[in-house]
Parts: structure tokens; sequence; C-alpha cells
């Protein structure tokens, strides 16, 4: 049985839905990123994105991609990425997490090498730039524990989620709508129906990113999701008002969840 | 080429989910429009009536006799509509997206041509247009700029990473992510995922295949050898491909900036600072640091200053059947200026990369011999650099005139 997969399902017997919460690592300094990473673990969010930081990442808004550029000013190694995550895995054994990168830092520390080394810690992994069409190349990371997270869409055909849904394992990551990350264009109108056609193909967990950023979106989420993926709205949180900022957002996330009828 | 857009090891397609069924349709769309006989009949009235192909083969009796060895023809490529080749790729992908029932059009551009063909094409097929354009590029080039907003295209300036040509490729990329419904992605270059490369080195395919004919009727046989600049690799794949099969030696020729430090350059090929990589919707060989994060790139041209090359490029490098050199920015000048005094021809910054490759290897070769330069476009563009890099005293002395001038009430 998936690690990841077993983990979530197990917290959503006590909870109606998860939080995975997102840190560019070296933002706006390692230091500062690993400090904003304890916070969010020592308040118990369940799941935790590391995001190893590209020069060029496609799929990410304004946000997220300007704190990219901010961290590789400070020329960031993932091996060091790697060996801090590790041990904050070891130390927060209540939650998981995983590492996001863009593939061209992933293929340039060795695939192979990287299942190795994140084996036994990170649960899983989320490369935004392949689809599973690429699905081969990232074999040696499934082989050695560290599931590679694959997206969904809501334009996606229901034989590609069918098919996808096979491949996959740990949990599907439901893109709210199209765009890039922090984008939220209809408000989460149709979202419903959206994850309701995806739960007809899978038995997997269902997370749910861009652009969720308010207890409000969450509250949409409750009883169709799994997981809710907060990335952009935390990192504005952050360049408002520093740990501060972050706390309270997560307050604000956290508390609509508790507010939610425990069956949902 | 082999299945799913692969050149070898390069090429592919690394895209975000959100683009699979919108690149999914672009390739069935393209392929069938390439069987359709009406759709390509179409493409060759507009390259024909509107953008004035076949563009001629020019031989340059006066440099070739300066050079002192091989003879020199240059391929017109500047004499197309807008000034460059970039007007072969966008009659083709601008007839493709209407085909294809879009509505609009966003491109990405360095030095402003392909951003201006595209402004271009979209007014005259009534497509909205939207060119991303790195904001140093925009210092650059504003006079393109200019060009594209009074075609009535929106130019947005990208001031994210280097400010560049990668980061406007971004950009459009994650524009495309967002509106790929009614959006078709006009990419400039023989670059990104399936089946931009294919797609772009087809359409300028038209360069080589004239070439053929015109030195044929010219000559009497191919040229020996055949130069062409390489920055993203549109107008090299455009001249060389039709030659693989030949026995004609294919020449790329990068750009080699300030130096050959890290940052200095543009060079994809000869150096250890590039290699295998994945960005930007393909595989290549990219300039990146040991962390692989995309290096910042430095050329005289912006249209050269570009961190990838398309994957057909890089396979056929590997295969032995195209030769990459590189030419500094203090010799493209040099070369620029030899082409424009010896035969009245002023080439784009771009450009007059080839005509160094080219002029510098010429002096090595017999008279009986011959070389082709792809002169992929006109130098009227560069006129703020150029000035700048002859030191033009009298071009400032206007600039000031004409802004006192204009500050009037």
């Amino acid at each position: 049985m998936n690690e990841l997969k077993t983990f979530i399902q197990a917290q959503r017997n006590k909870k109606p839905l998860l939080l995975m919460t997102h840190v560019v690592y070296g933002y706006p300094s390692v230091a500062k990123s690993l400090e904003v990473m304890a916070h969010l673990l020592d308040n118990g969010v369940e799941l935790l994105e590391v995001q190893f930081p590209f020069s060029d990442p496609v799929a990410d808004g304004p946000v997220i991609t300007a704190a990219c550029h901010e961290a590789i000013s400070h020329q960031p190694k993932l091996e060091q990425c790697i060996e801090d995550i590790k041990a904050l895995s070891r130390q927060y054994p209540d939650s998981k997490l995983l590492l996001m990168s863009y593939l061209n830092p992933v293929l340039n520390y060795g695939v192979e090498r990287l299942a190795e080394t994140l084996s036994g810690d990170i649960a899983g992994i989320i490369i935004p730039d392949i689809t599973i069409q690429g699905q081969r190349l990232l074999a040696p990371l499934d082989r050695h524990g560290v599931t590679p997270v694959w997206i969904i869409t809501p334009d996606t055909a229901t034989e590609r989620i069918a098919q996808i849904s096979d491949t996959a394992d740990g949990m599907l990551y439901c893109v709210s709508n199209a765009g890039v990350t922090g984008q939220q264009a209809d408000g989460l109108d149709n979202i419903q129906s959206y994850l309701a056609r995806v739960r007809q193909h899978t038995g997997l967990p269902l997370s749910v990113g861009f652009g969720i950023s308010s207890g409000e979106h969450l509250q949409r989420l409750a009883g169709h999701a799994d997981v809710a993926i907060v990335g952009s709205a935390l990192l504005k949180a952050f360049n408002q008002d520093e740990l501060t900022g972050v706390a309270e957002k997560l307050s604000e996330l956290q508390s609509a969840i508790s507010e939610m009828p425990s069956g949902a | 080429m082999s299945d799913e857009g692969y050149f070898g090891q390069y090429g592919g397609s690394y895209i975000p989910e959100i683009l699979f069924n919108s690149q999914q349709q672009l390739i069935e769309s393209f392929r069938e429009a390439m069987a359709d006989a009406s759709f390509l009949a179409q493409v060759k009235s507009e390259m024909q009536t509107y953008s004035g192909r076949p563009t001629p083969l020019t031989y340059c009796g006066n440099l070739t006799e300066a050079v002192g060895g091989a003879q020199i023809y240059i391929k017109r490529e500047d004499l197309n509509h807008s000034g460059a080749h970039k007007m072969n790729n966008v009659i083709g992908q601008g007839l493709l997206a209407k085909r294809m029932g879009k509505k609009r059009v966003i491109a990405e551009t360095g030095a402003g041509q392909h951003g201006v063909a595209t402004a271009l094409v979209s007014a005259r097929l009534g497509l909205e247009c939207t060119i991303y354009m790195g904001a140093h590029d925009i210092q650059r080039q504003y006079p393109n700029v200019f060009w594209m907003k009074q075609l009535g295209a929106t130019v947005v300036p990208v001031t994210t990473g280097s400010a560049t040509l990668k980061d406007a490729l971004d950009e459009a990329i994650r524009d495309w992510c967002t509106h790929y419904e009614d959006t078709h992605y006009l990419i400039g270059t023989s670059c990104g995922c399936e089946p931009f490369p294919e797609m772009v080195a087809g359409f300028q395919s038209v360069i080589g295949e004239e070439v053929k004919e015109q030195a044929m009727a010219q000559i009497g046989r191919y040229p020996d050898r055949i130069y062409a600049c390489v920055g993203g690799g549109s107008n090299a794949c455009g001249i060389f491909l039709p030659f693989l099969d030949s026995e004609v030696e294919l020449v790329g020729v990068e750009a080699g900036g300030i130096g050959d430090g890290p940052g200095e350059h543009a060079k994809r090929f000869n150096t250890d600072q590039a290699r295998f990589g994945v960005a930007q919707g393909y595989a290549t060989k990219f300039l990146q640091d040991d962390q692989g994060q995309l290096q910042e790139t430095q050329s005289i041209s912006a249209g050269l200053d570009y961190v990838g090359v398309s994957p057909i490029l890089a396979d056929l490098e590997e295969q032995g059947k195209v030769r990459m050199i590189s030419a500094r920015d203090d010799e493209v000048v040099d070369a620029f200026k030899r082409l424009m005094i010896s035969e009245g021809i002023i080439a784009a910054l771009e450009s007059s990369h080839a005509v160094a490759g080219g002029i510098r290897e010429a002096a090595t070769m017999q008279v009986d011999e011959s070389i082709a330069i792809n002169l992929s476009g006109r130098g009227d563009k560069d006129i703020f650099n150029i000035a700048k890099a002859l030191n033009d005293v009298a071009f400032g002395d206007f600039i000031e005139d004409y802004l006192s001038e204009a500050m009037k009430p």
C-alpha cells in the first residue's frame, strides 16, 4: 500500500479536509524558508510541499515565480535542500513532506540518485512540466517509494483521467482552473462537479490547488476534496508580514477546517 | 523525426498537463493542414504576394575580391516583408491559427522581428495579438515595439528573471496555459514542444529550397558551404534542412558575445557551460549552471540572445551533419561594416554573425569554391545599437535635437 495514500486516508478519518502548504526553498533566504516550514509543521499542517526553485517555472504565476528568482540569486543547492527537508521530515513524523521542482534541476541531479536520497523520508514529488507520457523518466522514484504526484485539470478528458489514475498513486493533484499557480478565475464555481467527475475514475485521494487562498475556498472543497493545496496565498502573506502573516493566514485556513461538520 | 517529436535525444514534449489537449489539437491540425493542397497553396501565395518571395541570391563580387577566397553569395531574407525571415513562419502559423478557428495569437520576441512579423500578419488576418518581450530587449529595440503597438498589438514587457527572450518565452507559455481555448501560441523559432520545432523549420525551409534552384541557375551547382546565424535556430533550419542529403557543408554561427565566461556569450555548442536539459517545453542543449538553472546570455544582437537551441540543430550537430562556430561582438560589427561598404547591404546584427563566420572561412577557401550566407534580416532596426557601436557622435546630436523638438508644446 502506498505510504502517501495510506497517510492521507488515515488523516481523513479524523479530519474533514487536510492542508498541503507550500514553501519556496531559499526564499527569501534558506534560513528564513526553513523557519516558515518549521512554523507550518509546528502548527500541524498534514502535508508540506517544498519547491526547489528553477529559473524558468512555466507553471507558476507571478508570486511564486518572483520568489523563485529571488531564491536563485542566493544559489541554493538541491543537495542541501534535500538534506534540510529530510531532517525536517524526521523531526516532524506526524506530517509528510513532498519535494516540488521542475524537470531540469531533477535531471541535473540525476533521477536515480534523487530517488535513493529521498527514499524513506520524502513521500512524494511534484514535477509540473512532465505528463504521464514521460512517466518512465520518473520510474526510479516510484520504485523507491517517492511517489510522483500526477496532475488532472478541468479539461482533462474522461479517458485520460482514467489513464492518469491508473499510472498514479498516492494522490492526484487536481488543478482548480486553467492557468498558473495563484490564479482563480471562476471562484471555484464548477469545482464540485469537476471533482465528482474525477472521483468516478479513481480511488486515490484528491488534492486541489491553484488559487486556493481563503477559508471560504476551503469550505467549497469540503466533502469533495481530501487535501487543499495553498501556495501563493501563504507566500503573499509572508511578503506582507513575514512569519506573522503566515501565522495569520494559516490560522484562518485551519479555523475554517475546524468549523466544518466532522462528517464532511 | 521519430515519434512524439524527438530528434535523437532532443525535442519531445515537456509541458504542463493543462496544455495537453491544446497541444494534441495543434499536432492534429498541423498534420491535416500539411496534407491539404489548398492550405499549402494559400501559404505559398501569401509568401509570394504578401512577403515578396522568392528572395534573391545576391552575388557579392566586391566582398569576394576583398576577402580573397571562395565566391560569396548572400541569400536575401532581409528583403522579406517585415525585413526578416520571421515572416515565412508567421504566414504559415497565422493561416494555421485561422484554420483552427483561434481568435488570438500570442508570441515571444527577442529582437522584436518576430513580434513585428506576428503583429503584421495578425492585422492582415484579423487576429488579436499579444507580444511578450523582455524589458531589457524593449530598451534595446524600441523601434520594433513602436511598430507592434501601431499595428494594434499589445506588447507586454517581461521583467522576471533576466528580462530577455527566455523569460518572454516562459511568459508566453503561461498565457497559453490560461487562454489555450481561443489562443494559438505562435512561437517564433524552431524550439518548444512538438510540433513547433518541425512546424517552424518546415515553414522556413522555403529558404533552402529557393537557394537550391537559385544556386543551380547562378553557380551551376550547390555552394560548397552554407552559413547561418543560430539563436533559436529557425533561419538556420530553414536554409540547412533542404541540403541535408547533399555534399554541402552546413555551418551555424553562434553569438560569441564578449568572451567565453558564463553569461558573456550565447553559445550552446563548443562550451561545457551548455549541456542536455529540459525546459520551456522541450529537451535540448541549454546553458545552465551546476544546479540546472538556466544561465544568462549575452550578445550584441537581441535575436541570438537565447539560452537553448532548436532540438533539430542539437541533434544534427551531434550527428556531425552541422558544424557550429561562433563570432564575437567586435568581429560581427566589423563584418557588418565590410558587407555594407562593399555591397551596399545593411545586415541585421544577428545575420552579421553569419557574415562574420562566412568571410572568416571564405578567406581560407579556393576561388573556385563558393559559399552562401543566409542574411536572415536587415539592419535598419539596429540603427541605435550600430550608431553606438560605430561611435557616431552626430547620431547623439540628432537624438537630442529630436527630443527637444518633440518636447516643444
